[in-house]
């Protein structure tokens, strides 16, 4: 098994095969750890939404209370204004929800989620329909395609910008889970890569092997503590920019 | 490797309904709840400040007013004050001048009294005396003297008592 094979075998999702009446079903690695994270948040959230009778409740619920009022006063409704309070929930969802994927990746036995570009397509797929629906609810079908053209655009102009800005949107919404998946997926193969390098030298020589440990292990640890920033970073990028989108799409020109 | 960019769209309707549920869910049982006790706790806690800021105003008010009384009543006290010294001077003044007025007469009466009483002793004396000596006349004259002797012995002594 050449490195190459032994990166994908880590980082590739793996399907379980499972096939229901002649259909493939999407049961992959990724997908059950989504889900497993999704029925962890559910659980988690909903008891700490109600346990604030005993003392390490409240507590929690202070800890819910703060991780809101974060997501609220720092990240909706600067971008948003005000007409972001609806939006809270989804927000809150959003940034918990893809933290909690890019963590799950730490923990052995589980995959990061976010380094597959199906996954990241599919929560910039939800970015773009609030987006769409954020554009849509408060300016109706004619004012958000007209929020396409910015004020004092001559008229002639208007045809050519109008595609532009329309696939200008797309793109954002494109980037959002290439930056996702990029990041995720780069932080991990830059992790196997540095474990990698203890055996590949280990092979040309059991001594060099024992050699190269020390120094690959250390950077092992500094890769980790970095990922674990990049964890926390590109939930907060992603959460931010879309946000800053459906902002945009509110607020026009 | 090149199956990384390779899109499973089953893996991405999957993540879909499984994230769009989770919004859902989470939005309903966990959330509104949570977001609901903020909020009412920050609106208890916007009202609270300004009940403080309300009733601090009131209060600066207040004491702005009763300092405001404080020096009115000041000013008045000094005011009665110095009407009361005033007052008080003029009074014992007044006192004074009825006390020395009264002292005065009293001394006054009092010397004409004593005047009165001097002079009507005085006559008394002279009565007791033109008596004595009318008795004495009267025994000289019947040891034959003369009334006209004996008015001349009488205001001789008079004028020996007068000089004394």
């Amino acid at each position: 098994m050449d490195v190459a094979e032994i990166i994908s075998h880590h980082i590739l999702d793996h399907d379980w095969g499972l096939s229901l009446g002649g259909w493939r079903l999407p049961i992959t690695t990724h997908s059950v750890t989504i889900f497993v994270v999704s029925v962890l948040l559910l659980v988690g959230l909903v008891y700490i939404s109600r346990a604030r009778a005993s003392r390490s409740g409240r507590l929690l619920t202070t800890l819910a209370e703060s991780y809101i009022t974060f997501v609220r006063d720092s990240l909706v409704l600067p971008n948003m204004g005000a007409e972001g309070r609806g939006f809270l929930p989804y927000f809150c969802t959003l940034f918990l929800f893809i933290l909690s994927i890019n963590l799950a990746g730490m923990i052995p036995e589980m995959k990061t989620a976010t380094s597959n570009i199906s996954v990241t397509a599919a929560l910039a797929i939800c970015s773009g329909g609030v987006i769409l629906y954020s554009g849509l609810k408060y300016h109706g079908i004619i004012g958000f395609l007209k929020g396409f053209v910015p004020s004092g655009t001559p008229v002639w102009l208007v045809p050519l910008i109008f595609p532009l800005e329309i696939i200008s949107t797309i793109i954002k919404v494109c980037v959002l889970a290439i930056r996702l998946f990029a990041n995720m997926l780069s932080g991990h193969m830059v992790l196997l890569c540095l474990l990698l390098i203890i055996f590949i030298v280990g092979k040309m020589h059991i001594a060099a092997g024992a050699g190269a440990l020390l120094p690959a292990m250390v950077l092992e640890i500094f890769m980790t503590c970095l990922e674990l920033l990049v964890a926390f970073l590109q939930a907060y990028v992603f959460t931010l920019l879309t946000a800053i989108f459906a902002g945009s799409v509110i607020h026009t020109h | 490797m090149e199956d990384l960019l390779k899109p499973d769209y089953g893996v991405m309707i999957l993540t879909i309904c499984n994230f769009l549920l989770l919004v859902y869910l989470l939005k309903r049982f966990a959330w509104n709840g949570l977001i609901g006790a903020l909020e009412k706790r920050e609106e208890k806690v916007a009202s609270d400040v300004k009940q403080a800021a309300d009733d601090r105003q009131t209060a600066e008010k207040l004491k702005q007013e009763l300092e405001e009384r404080l020096s009115q009543i000041s000013t008045e006290a000094s005011k009665k004050m110095a009407e009361a010294v005033k007052l008080g001077q003029a009074q014992r003044a007044e006192l004074l001048a009825q006390t020395q007025e009264q002292a005065k007469r009293l001394l006054d009466q009092t010397k004409a009294q004593l005047e009165a009483e001097k002079n009507q002793a005085l006559a008394e004396v002279r009565n007791e005396i033109v008596r004595t000596a009318v008795l004495a006349a009267e025994k000289v004259v019947r040891e034959q003297i003369s009334t006209q002797a004996a008015n001349e012995a009488v205001d001789r002594v008079l004028a020996e008592i007068e000089k004394k």
